[in-house]
């Protein structure tokens, strides 16, 4: 068979009108059948069309937008090398970045300084929430004074809104939640800016969760981790998807509605089993461990605790390990077995002084009071209550905390207390620890 | 061609994804070529001010052009615009789309090989639209010998591109 020659071909895939009859008949017929003739011509005629395009182009002899994208990625990477250097002295004297008011000296305004103080907010929020804050405040009074086109594409508001996310992450961490909800707003605002917020967004809306969450607004706070859980979704961030759903699986237990959050504590398993993720496989064995012991279904609470303590052993943190611990004590003491409960908690109490959780300390030996006070041991509850008081006193907490210890105290040398007052305790401690002005008033029953 | 200072996985990026986003905006929301190329534009811009607090870039690089384009169409505010309504996002790529992409990516490193000469001549007469004789006459040659220039520079690009689909 003869061949149809390559400059054919080429006429041919370009404009087939261009052929004369009879030879564009002939071409047509063997390229019907002739595979390489017709892998040739399909070249030429994809080459033809893509060939105009830039994409074909462009990473050869470069474009408009991406010559003005490196120049700008190139300029980022200078202002946060140039911040890091500069802000250096400053995260390790925080007291001086709060007297420093970096927008009125020239050399801290950038970029660059605003996203490192941001991002030095959030690497610190948790254990150092006031410093947050400080550095959270000097990132937006940054931002805010630089020009708004100071980046291309409205980017400088992605700057603003992470600056005003990180000043919420510090309130709510302070427990200053309207002030929190506020940032939010600011954040939201800045971020609407962008031609694609959807990181951002989702960012403020699990952020917001948190805050509602702890505001005990439980219905709102659903709503915004779900919202939350949907935009890492669609932006393919299981990561942060499964941090959501972790977090809505917490509100509905929160509100007592524990089928609900097994069930959704079970698809956090699910979802680390499938990525292989140790971590978040212990975190949802130990909270489903926890839903258990409150259905009464001590033999799986059990598995799931011990499930993730192996786990935990091998990748959690040491206050992982204390907590799932703590479930295994509970456990022992749901299933009656007071003593050697009493002796773990006693334990896991200990364990979270020496890493300086006192709250959770507190909530340990309030287990250890619900055990005592179920074997009638009311002599020890008052030196429970007053080893709290003492050690909140210590560690210089004086809030609403003291009160309600010392009524404890007192109620339990009185032989008054109940296990409904050893809740209404455990439950300011809780809210106490995020909200330090809180007032403690003890339970209606009580208070008469 | 890396312009000096930007960092190397900022380039990689673009380069790998900047040609997706393009034909997402312009096939799935029918933005204008020119639109969509801002639209591209503004989703790296943003994307490079955070990059380190991105997870997952194809998706988030794919959702913010769904967003970006959702938002430009103005169907819907930003606020919106982040819950489209699907997950994974509608404006994931078909393999069609993909298959085209890889191609011209293979087509553009096809360029690489053939030669400066050649693909100059096929840049200005496909990407410029420059005519034959235009190309003649800063060429001081014929617009014969330029048709003739041309089907020896796709010979050599049919060459090399069988070679490195070969390779792939």
């Amino acid at each position: 068979m003869d061949h149809i020659p390559e400059n054919e071909l080429a006429i041919f895939a370009f404009d087939p009108d261009a052929m004369p009859e009879p030879r564009r008949s002939v071409i047509n017929r063997h390229t019907a059948e002739c595979a390489s003739c017709r892998s040739t011509l399909d070249f030429f005629a994809v080459a033809e069309d893509d060939l105009s395009d830039v994409d074909v182009w462009e990473p050869m002899m470069g474009s408009a937008t991406r010559e003005a994208l490196m120049t700008y990625a190139a300029r980022i990477a200078d202002e946060d090398r140039e911040a890091e250097e500069l802000l250096q002295p400053l995260f390790d004297a925080p007291a001086q970045a709060a007297w420093l008011n970096l927008n009125t000296k020239r050399r801290f305004l950038s970029g660059g300084v605003a996203r490192c103080l941001s991002a030095h907010a959030h690497s610190i929020c948790q254990n150092e929430p006031l410093d947050a804050l400080t550095f959270a405040d000097a990132a937006i009074s940054v931002a805010e004074a630089l020009p708004d086109d100071n980046y291309p594409a409205n980017a400088i508001y992605e700057v603003r809104g992470t600056a005003w996310k990180e000043r919420a992450n510090a309130q709510r961490f302070l427990g200053q939640f309207p002030e929190a909800i506020e940032s939010l707003s600011r954040a939201e605002r800045a971020y609407k800016h962008l031609a694609s917020p959807s990181l951002g967004l989702s960012a403020v809306a699990y952020v917001r969760a948190c805050v509602f969450c702890d505001q005990q607004r439980l219905d709102e706070a659903a709503a915004m981790a779900e919202r939350a859980e949907h935009g890492f979704a669609h932006l393919g961030d299981d990561d942060r998807r499964m941090t959501a759903l972790f977090l809505r699986a917490v509100i509905k237990f929160e509100a007592r509605d524990i089928g609900d959050a097994a069930s959704l504590f079970r698809q956090v398993i699910a979802y680390a089993e499938s990525m292989n993720n140790s971590l978040w496989i212990a975190r949802g064995s130990d909270a489903l461990g926890n839903c258990e012991v409150h259905r009464g279904n001590l033999g799986e609470a059990s598995m799931h605790f011990h499930k993730a303590l192996t786990l935990f052993r091998e990748v959690g943190s040491a206050s992982e390990l204390i907590r799932t611990e703590w479930g295994i004590a509970n456990v022992l003491l749901h299933g009656g077995k007071q003593s050697e409960a009493i002796r773990r908690l006693r334990d896991v109490a200990a364990e979270f002084e020496t890493l300086g959780m006192i709250t959770d300390a507190a909530l340990v030996r309030l287990d250890l009071v619900d055990a005592l006070l179920a074997l009638g041991q009311t002599r020890q509850i008052v030196d429970v209550a007053s080893r709290l008081f003492r050690v909140f006193t210590d560690a210089g907490m004086l809030t609403g905390a003291l009160t309600a210890l010392a009524y404890l105290r007192e109620a339990a040398s009185a032989g008054t207390l109940t296990p409904d007052g050893v809740q209404s305790v455990r439950s300011f401690l809780r809210q106490a620890e995020r909200q330090p002005a809180l007032l403690f008033v003890p339970p209606p029953s009580e208070n008469r | 061609m890396r312009v000096s200072g930007a960092p190397a996985g900022f380039e990689e990026v673009y380069l790998r994804y900047a040609s997706r986003l393009r034909k997402i905006a312009v096939r799935k929301f029918s933005i204008p070529v020119a639109e969509a190329e801002t639209l591209v534009h503004d989703v790296f811009a943003t994307y490079f001010m955070h990059a380190a607090s991105v997870h997952a870039v194809e998706p988030y690089l794919i959702g913010a052009i769904c967003n970006a384009s959702r938002h430009y169409m103005r169907r819907s505010d930003a606020a919106d615009a982040l819950f489209c309504g699907e997950t994974p996002c509608a404006a994931t790529p078909s393999d069609a789309l993909l298959d085209e992409v890889a191609r011209k990516l293979l087509l553009s490193r096809m360029l690489a090989g053939v030669g400066s000469r050649c693909r100059e001549l096929l840049r200005r007469y496909y990407w410029n639209g420059d005519t034959t004789k235009a190309i003649a006459d800063t060429l001081d040659s014929t617009p014969g010998t330029i048709l003739v220039y041309l089907h020896k520079c796709r010979r050599r690009a049919l060459t090399a591109y069988r070679a490195l689909s070969e390779i792939s």
